[in-house]
């Protein structure tokens, strides 16, 4: 496999937009472009993630949709759907792509637009990602799947609702500090302990919104990558999968799939845990991000929740999780939120985060989850 | 090849009857409730039906306050996952226990939930 590096991102405002899913990949792509000071003619394929773009805007063959409106229509493109990990997933496959030496410049990107229908609708669309014979037949939602995870984790490690609590605290913390964050703003542990319970023990402020935007990165082969101005280099880029029904797994407090996914990324890139500097990762839910660092080996299995609650996650702790202020804070447009993690990490490495800067990050690594945790992505990033 | 020992519409069928039925490995001895070609086990294509007690003990579980479109009127509700007797786990949606007595280790019993012709999995108290 030939080197592979991300030599630009864009990422469009997280939050409510006026505008269809394509125009907003296609805002970040042409962002993305003019940060890799690239001319779109160059681009050999577009790697397109989007996920309920069927029941929010009726719309299918999203990948030439959002090709055509980039206004770039003639490249092969193909949308990638593996629930919320989806432009993450569509990330790996433009890695082998630019690695095998099919292509050398390739764009990777996702959308979604959710806001423009009501709660209980997206709540029922989200869902169509759980067992449609199995498990939407009880009623079961996403907060739902991670309530029974999180109840597990309780039951197995004594978690505590004060510590998944600290999860949302801290990134809304970082959140704060990125302009592009669908919520700008500080919480306390009280408001998040008296919201009003989803689905028990989660409550609203241990999840995250629903989100409209768009995300993009450029990746490009080592020659390219070589004359651009600063490229950050994939270091791994890793899928894993599980059962897809959440009665099939063992142990509901662990995540095999990501610590499948981990093991596989650390290898192909030789490094352990203990070299990670900075991570984005999948926080749909406050326990999301718990169970997340222990099977990325960040923690021991069991001591995610205390890691939370005593700052070793925070900006400026020892291994900052979630700098953008995560899916929780930064908004969760699932078909961009892969490309998006992958944008922070390379803002982080190029040093250009400003009041969100992790520390002589080196490093980064970003994780993201699909469904009833049946899909996980991992990817590593690093500077030199 | 013949049609699987167990289809999706079989189970159901019997799950509707109020018989809840596995698969079992007759290479390994595997048990699974979902029906699969073959065996995640040892990748044998030799399942037969088996029917279990339908007796397990909650996992975890959760009260559903924010609902789907389709299930807006049931909210609140709960849903958990049973280990079965037999040791095979499944999701099942809890029926005629009142949520504040729902517990980790509560005994409970399989019982379908029939909506027009749909059936889904249910466990009411054991």
């Amino acid at each position: 496999m030939r080197r592979v590096a991300v030599i630009g991102v864009g990422v469009t405002k997280f939050g409510k937009h006026d505008r269809t899913s394509s125009e907003l990949f296609a805002e970040a792509a042409a962002d993305a472009l003019a940060d890799a000071e690239i001319s779109a003619d160059r681009v050999q394929a577009l790697y397109y993630g989007n996920v309920v773009g069927s029941e929010t805007e009726h719309q299918l063959h999203t990948g030439p949709q959002a090709a055509s409106i980039l206004g770039i229509p003639a490249i092969p493109t193909t949308r990638f759907e593996s629930a919320c990990a989806s432009s993450h997933a569509a990330f790996r496959h433009a890695v082998m792509e630019v690695g095998a030496g099919v292509s050398d410049v390739v764009l990777v990107g996702g959308a979604e637009r959710v806001l423009n229908v009501l709660t209980p609708d997206s709540t029922e669309y989200f869902a169509y990602a759980s067992d449609a014979v199995w498990e939407q037949t009880l009623g079961l939602t996403f907060p739902g799947v991670f309530a029974l995870i999180a109840r597990a984790h309780m039951q197995k490690y004594g978690t505590t609702e004060e510590q998944m609590a600290a999860v949302a605290v801290k990134n809304h913390k970082h959140g704060a500090l990125n302009p592009k964050a669908q919520f700008q703003k500080e919480i306390t542990l009280e408001q998040v302990l008296k919201s009003a319970y989803v689905a028990d023990p989660l409550k609203l402020y241990d999840c995250c919104p629903f989100t409209d935007g768009g995300a993009a990165v450029v990746l490009a082969s080592e020659d390219v990558a070589r004359k651009s101005r600063r490229p950050v280099w994939v270091l791994a880029s890793a899928a894993a999968s599980d059962w897809m029904l959440l009665g099939d797994k063992r142990d509901l407090s662990r995540v095999p799939a990501t610590e499948r996914a981990a093991a596989l990324a650390y290898k192909q890139a030789g490094l352990a845990p203990t070299d990670v500097d900075v991570v984005e990762l999948h926080d749909c839910f406050t326990i999301a991000e718990i169970v997340a660092t222990e099977g990325l080996g960040l923690f021991e299995p069991g001591a995610g929740g205390r890691a939370a609650e005593k700052g070793m996650t925070s900006l400026g702790g020892r291994v900052p999780v979630n700098p953008s202020g995560g899916l929780k804070a930064k908004g969760h447009p699932i078909g961009a939120t892969g490309a998006a993690q992958i944008a922070e990490i390379v803002t982080q490495l190029r040093g250009d985060a400003g009041p969100r800067q992790v520390n002589r990050a080196r490093t980064g690594l970003t994780h993201t989850l699909g469904g009833n945790t049946a899909t996980v992505l991992v990817s590593l990033f690093g500077r030199g | 090849m013949a049609e699987p020992a167990l289809t999706l519409r079989h189970f159901f069928e019997r799950a509707r009857a109020g018989q809840l039925t596995a698969v079992r490995c007759r290479k390994c001895g595997e048990l699974a409730i979902p029906p699969r070609e073959l065996c995640p086990a040892c990748y044998e294509r030799a399942w037969e039906p088996v029917p279990l007690g339908g007796e397990g003990t909650i996992a975890s579980y959760t009260v559903i306050r924010v609902a789907p479109r389709a299930f807006m009127a049931d909210a609140p509700y709960a849903v958990a996952a049973v280990k079965l007797r037999e040791g095979v786990s499944i999701l099942g949606r809890i029926v005629d226990i009142p949520l504040e007595r729902l517990a980790v280790g509560l005994p409970v019993r399989f019982r379908p939930i029939i909506r027009d012709s749909q059936t889904a999995i249910g466990f009411g108290p054991a």
